[in-house]
């Protein structure tokens, strides 16, 4: 059965390529929503089975934990096999729901999205679908992996979905650019991935994750000898690499903001929810090892908590909606990785949880005004847009308060679960981290909010009037919304006296994850009542501020930016590291390439014209005898042929 | 039940597949009077007849009788072809072909990709149609008795002969610099393969001293098993080795191309017809790589180790170099070109790791960049055709004018950049996992030649290819529509879009990429056994060869089966196993840790004993 959850997108995606294409085109979607919506079907009641098995047995829950083998793949050694398996327990179920919802959400609201104000499906109408199919297939068998070859198999098919996805408006040379970047810098990413991978085959001569992690429980190596700490650390910070390419940390954050080229729903779906959480999941699902060296787990949650700030900031100056979003997106998931590094697993996972409700409805809401002011996405250009799209505004500003972490909505409570297991851990100086770019959230976040909804009406050229959305595009907000007020409450227990223990990891959520992070011991209780009353009041704090800023007194932003001038410009120009990246890579690097091709041209093929010179001075000598013909040829080889022969035989 | 293998078929079939194309490019060559359309069904048609007999010839390789052994060379056939009369060392140079584990694959990737580079070229090629389609026949036919020699003096004279057709296709129906082109190409390898032709002549007569071979007998032969047996009975000293090895080497190098041996690839590429390009890539450069498999690593085995780290920094510096130069390439053509001399450096770098999956690795390679390598020259020939130029600079946009061409391109792209499902990516990571535990293969006395060191700037390799690749894409596909000047040349018969016949020509190859991805399984299986027989266990000292593979430790032993390390709740209860369908579960295998390892005893090799 869960072969079947990758497989049925992937037959969609084939079916549009074959029969989409003819006469149905403008229905093409139904070939992937259906499919979808089997899939999604399937991962209900996996999940189920999954949730009575962990209840019911040890048995169930010890095969779970084993990889089934689908088929043997290729050969690592004699008589061994690399599989393609799969391997299911609770953190494939909710990665498999997570990445499930919010695909046939976003489908869904494709239908709407990818016509003109006409109904008419736009061009490449079918192609979207069949890429977006391509997307589930791959995502879904990056989380079903059972081992780590399967594990790189999806995550490269969704850096190739995602490539295509970014570059499907493939004339316009921005999307072309940043479709490429996305790929290259994920392969950066990927060099130290496969090469984690490699090491972790020839330190344990297995690739299945059981086997793996059994082994470095067990703290030996393939021959038997105790495993050293330096080779668990290398191991888990090659692996890392892949994570910070997929999931854009720093420094290889550069190509999500680019991607934001693509379509939205594809930002939404690949570029916010889903794939670049892929990093997360696997920190998560390989934590074994990570928790093995406390060197590593250090460096990730560095990481995490410097990228968090770093794009907060950054967010701070922009004015493109869907590059906020995405900055903020960075942001999240940079607390996610403090989450990781501060072994809190579980809420990690929770907060990628929330996360994919709110910043899918995020980015969702603002395709749909994108959608309405055909294709202007600059907050500055319009705004006001309170009053013509109701549906957008209302679900918009619940996504937003759920963003900045507004009491009672989602991400406030997997928000604040990081940051305090941030402070409970050995690194509280990365909480404050954390409680700082909480601010700023609340801050950008309604900045755009204020920009682009309230105030006086304004359009950009060419729109008339700003008209609310379908019901394609309109009913996937409604359902996101719900989600970004509701899934919150999975990971919070209210029982034993009311909010006890709030922001410990304790809620349904966690106790079925418990499968696979272990149960967390207890701590002492009550911490969390003080860190949610300033939780909250640093939210409030941050909408305050950006009320005041952006809608009592609009001069001020402006004063701002005038007097710390230089800060502004480098917040805009995001820290200017594309450029540096620019200078001290890509272009040296390009240098050598065209070093190289000189160095062929001139001196190895020069080394050979000198080599030359001696058979063209000896012929040049010998033409006297030998006028070209042929027969000299001939003869030649064959008076060397006898001479060698003769010689031989004189040896013998 | 009748086997085919035991009738007549089974015993002549490799001479059909070789000499089919050889008579009929004869008969061809004859038909002046020939209409250039029944001259190109005539090729076609011989061509797929041909590959109609590979696959037979496949089928009974594959269907093995109950009860016999299978031999390490089947469908063998033999017969004198030069023998002198000497009362103490009679000269026996034989007719003598058969294939195993590694010539089949290349066998039927040559013969898959003739026919298509035959049909590719029915637009390209405007005149002398006869000689054109006649040359290409009799190079099939050469390069498929190369793959199936088993005697070292036949394997030269194919080795050899396939120069003579390829040069004068490059010559004539080359671009604008051909004539250049076809020298270098010409001299070069030429000029190589006279080392090797010197090495070959050692090899015989020194296996002519010799009392080797079962008969105990001195023969002077070229017979390839009796040439194995002199390195094994240690008739070869390291020293003559290190000469008989550099021979190989400097035939085989420049074939491949090795860096720095290889600038003349991407000239002869680049000027080559469509179909010249196609062969070139796909197949005559793999007559080098299956060159060191077949000859320098089983004859030469301890020079080969001791050599290997050399060959393995030039193989890595090829890689880097390749794709570097690469990058930075205007011409499509010669960007695709110098892609291979990446490639072809990740082939042999598996090779030399001797660890069996760096071998499986690069055989694969050899097939899997004949099919997406070859697929990239016959789609570049097709943009060629079109707007008459193959300069990135004037062209772009194409997939708004080509969406099918796009299609195809974008695919096979993926596939040379080694995506993960498609046929690419199976060997690149069977290569860097070789290379990479290239030491640890350890057999008690043997460790692999190469190690970390190798595989982490090789595998820079994946990052590179995909820049320059991506980066080809991007110039012709993506961006805004540009065509060069004088547009579209509607006058060559061929729509915007691919016609059914490049569709037609391409597909296949797009198929094999995709099966190779996703199945290699069979593929595998068929070379394993002879990689293991014919290459490894030649390299490896004997006396080691009898003991274990894998030695495990108690300690070692103890800790794998250290259950509930895991993470696992232990209280509940054992008899509910729903977590996973029913389905599902008929296809878990029992993974008390996998395969990777095992009861020593299990581990050894029927060959090895």
């Amino acid at each position: 059965m869960a072969i079947l959850i990758p497989l049925l997108p992937l037959a969609g995606a084939a079916l549009v390529g074959l029969i989409g294409l003819r006469g149905l085109r403008a229905r093409s979607h139904w070939l992937v929503i259906l499919p979808v919506a089997a899939s999604l079907y399937l991962a209900v009641q996996l999940y189920f089975q999954v949730q009575a098995s962990t209840q019911a047995c040890a048995h169930g829950v010890r095969q779970m934990f084993e990889s089934f083998t689908i088929y043997q793949w290729m050969l690592a050694g004699p008589d061994s096999w690399l599989n393609v398996s799969f391997r299911v327990d609770p953190l494939t179920c909710v990665m498999l729901l997570t990445v499930l919802i919010v695909s046939f959400l976003v489908i869904i609201y494709s239908v709407g999205y990818m016509r003109d104000h006409h109904g008419h499906a736009e061009r490449g109408y079918e192609r979207f679908f069949a890429f977006l199919a391509i997307f589930v297939f791959s995502m879904c068998t990056l989380v079903l992996a059972g081992n780590f070859l399967v594990l790189y198999v999806g995550w490269e098919l969704v850096g190739l979905s995602s490539y295509l996805l970014i570059g499907f408006y493939y004339q316009r040379p921005a999307a072309a650019a940043a479709a490429k970047k996305a790929f290259l810098v994920n392969r950066i990413g990927d060099f130290g991935f496969g090469l984690g991978i490699l090491l972790i085959y020839y330190t344990f001569g297995t690739l299945e994750y059981a086997n793996v992690f059994r082994m470095i429980q067990a703290g030996v190596t393939v021959e038997g000898v105790p495993l050293e700490s330096a080779r668990v650390t290398t191991i888990a910070l090659l692996l890392f690499c892949g994570a910070m390419g997929k999931s854009a940390q720093l420094p290889l954050h550069v190509w999500l903001p680019d991607a934001m080229e693509g379509p939205t729903p594809v930002s939404a779906l690949i570029h916010a929810a889903t794939m670049v959480t892929a990093g997360v999941y696997m920190v998560a699902r390989c934590h074994i090892i990570f928790a093995a060296s406390p060197y590593a787990m250090w460096i990730v949650a560095t990481i995490g908590a410097a990228t968090a700030l770093f794009a907060a900031t950054i967010a701070l100056t922009q004015f493109d909606m869907k590059r906020i979003l995405a900055y903020s997106t960075l942001s999240q998931l940079g607390y996610m990785f403090l989450a990781l590094g501060v072994s809190a697993f579980d809420s990690a996972i929770f907060h990628l949880f929330t996360h994919a409700f709110f910043k899918a409805l995020l980015f969702l809401g603002a395709g749909s005004v994108m959608h309405a002011m055909a294709g202007e996405i600059d907050v500055r250009r319009f705004g006001g847009l309170r009053k013509s799209m109701p549906i957008t505004h209302a679900t918009f500003l619940i996504g937003g308060l759920a963003l900045a972490g507004f009491p009672f909505l989602a991400g406030f409570w997997s928000k604040d679960e990081i940051i305090h297991a941030a402070f409970e851990s050995d690194m509280p100086w990365l909480a404050w981290v954390a409680v700082v770019t909480a601010w700023l959230t609340a801050f950008y976040t309604f900045r755009m909010i204020y920009m682009a909804f309230y105030g006086r009406e304004r359009l950009p050229e060419g729109v008339e009037h700003a008209h609310e959305s379908g019901a394609w595009m309109s009913l996937p907000l409604v359902i996101l919304s719900i989600g970004a007020i509701g899934a919150g409450y999975l990971g919070v227990t209210i029982h034993r006296g009311g909010f006890a223990g709030i922001f410990e990891p304790h809620g349904a959520f966690h106790d079925f994850l418990s499968r696979n992070f272990g149960r967390p011991e207890v701590s002492h209780e009550g911490g969390g009542h003080l860190l949610m009353y300033v939780s909250s009041l640093i939210a409030l704090w941050g909408i305050a501020t950006a009320w005041y800023f952006y809608r009592r007194r609009p001069t001020i932003p402006m004063a701002i930016a005038l007097v710390a001038g230089p800060v502004y410009r480098l917040l805009y120009h995001k820290y200017y590291v594309d450029e540096v990246y620019d200078r001290v890579f890509v272009r040296p690097l390009r240098k050598v390439g065209e070093i190289c091709y000189d160095l062929d041209r001139y001196l190895i093929n020069g080394v050979l014209w000198l080599i030359t010179l001696v058979p063209r001075g000896i012929g040049f000598g010998l033409r006297r005898w030998q006028q070209g013909a042929m027969q000299g040829y001939a003869l030649g080889m064959v008076v060397g042929l006898v001479v060698v022969l003769w010689w031989m035989l004189m040896t013998t | 039940m009748l086997y085919l293998a035991d009738t007549w078929l089974g015993d002549h079939i490799l001479s059909i597949v070789i000499f089919l194309p050889i008579i009929a490019a004869a008969m061809l060559f004859s038909r002046t009077a020939w209409q250039p359309e029944s001259i190109r069904r005539f090729a076609l048609g011989i061509s797929l007849l041909t590959l109609l007999f590979a696959v037979l010839a496949l089928l009974i390789y594959v269907s093995d009788r109950p009860g016999i052994a299978p031999a390490e060379w089947r469908l063998v056939e033999r017969s004198d072809w030069l023998v002198g009369e000497d009362d103490q060392v009679p000269l026996r140079i034989q007719y003598y072909v058969g294939v195993d584990g590694i010539g089949l694959p290349l066998l039927l990737l040559t013969a898959l990709l003739t026919p298509l580079a035959i049909w590719g070229s029915f637009s390209g090629i405007q005149d002398r149609h006869r000689e054109y389609y006649a040359l290409m026949l009799l190079l099939h036919g050469a390069m498929l008795g190369v793959f199936c020699a088993r005697d070292l003096l036949l394997f030269y004279v194919f080795f050899e002969f396939t120069l003579i057709p390829l040069y004068f296709l490059i010559g004539i129906w080359g671009g604008s610099q051909r004539q250049k082109a076809a020298d270098m190409f010409f001299i070069y390898t030429l000029s190589g393969s006279m080392l090797t032709f010197a090495g070959v002549l050692f090899l015989g007569w020194k296996a002519s001293l010799l009392p080797i071979g079962p008969d105990g007998l001195r023969v002077f032969t070229f017979e390839l098993d009796r040439l194995y047996q002199l390195a094994a009975d240690g008739h070869l000293s390291l020293n003559t080795q290190w000469w008989l090895f550099i021979a190989f080497f400097a035939g085989f190098a420049i074939k491949v191309p090795l860096f720095p041996l290889h600038t003349w690839l991407p000239l002869a590429h680049t000027e080559a017809p469509t179909a010249g390009s196609v062969i070139l890539a796909a197949v005559l450069l793999k007559l080098g790589t299956y060159g060191f498999l077949r000859l320098s690593l089983p004859m030469l085995p301890e020079a080969s180790i001791a050599l290997a780290p050399i060959i393995g920094v030039l193989a890595v510096a090829g890689i880097i170099y390749g794709a570097l130069a690469a990058w930075v390439q205007r011409d499509i053509k010669k960007l695709v070109a110098y892609s291979s001399v990446s490639h072809l450096g990740f082939c042999l770098l598996g090779m030399f790791s001797l660890h069996l999956a760096g071998l499986t690795g690069s055989v694969l390679y050899m097939v899997n960049h004949g099919l997406s390598t070859g697929a990239l020259f016959l789609v570049v020939g097709m943009i060629y055709e079109r707007y008459h130029t193959r300069e990135m600079d004037h062209l772009g946009g194409l997939a708004r004018q080509m969406p099918i061409m796009a299609f195809f391109l974008i695919l096979f792209a993926l596939s040379s950049i080694g995506l993960p499902g498609l046929n690419g990516f199976v060997s690149e990571f069977l290569v860097l996992l070789g290379t990479f535990n290239s030491e640890k293969f350890v057999l008690p006395g043997f460790k692999g030649p190469l190690g970390i060191a190798f595989a982490v700037p090789a595998a820079s390799g994946i990052l590179l290819g995909a820049i320059y690749m991506l980066y080809m894409v991007g110039r012709v596909l993506f961006g805004p529509v540009k065509e060069p000047g004088h547009g579209f040349d509607s006058s060559t018969g061929l729509t915007r879009d691919l016609t059914p016949r490049e569709i037609g020509v391409l597909t296949p190859l797009a198929i094999g990429c995709i099966l190779l991805g996703v199945y290699p399984k069979p593929a595998i299986e068929i070379m394993e056994p002879a990689l293991d027989r014919a290459v490894l266990a030649r390299m490896v000292p004997q006396e080691s060869a009898s003991l274990a593979r894998y030695d495990l430790s108690d300690k070692h032993k103890q800790a794998v089966e250290l259950d509930g390390a895991y993470p696992v709740d232990s209280h509940a209860d054992a008899s509910n196993l729903d977590a996973i369908s029913q389905s599902d579960r008929q296809h878990r295998m029992p993974v008390h840790l996998q395969p990777e390892i095992r009861n020593p005893s299990t581990t050894r090799r029927e060959v090895l004993r």
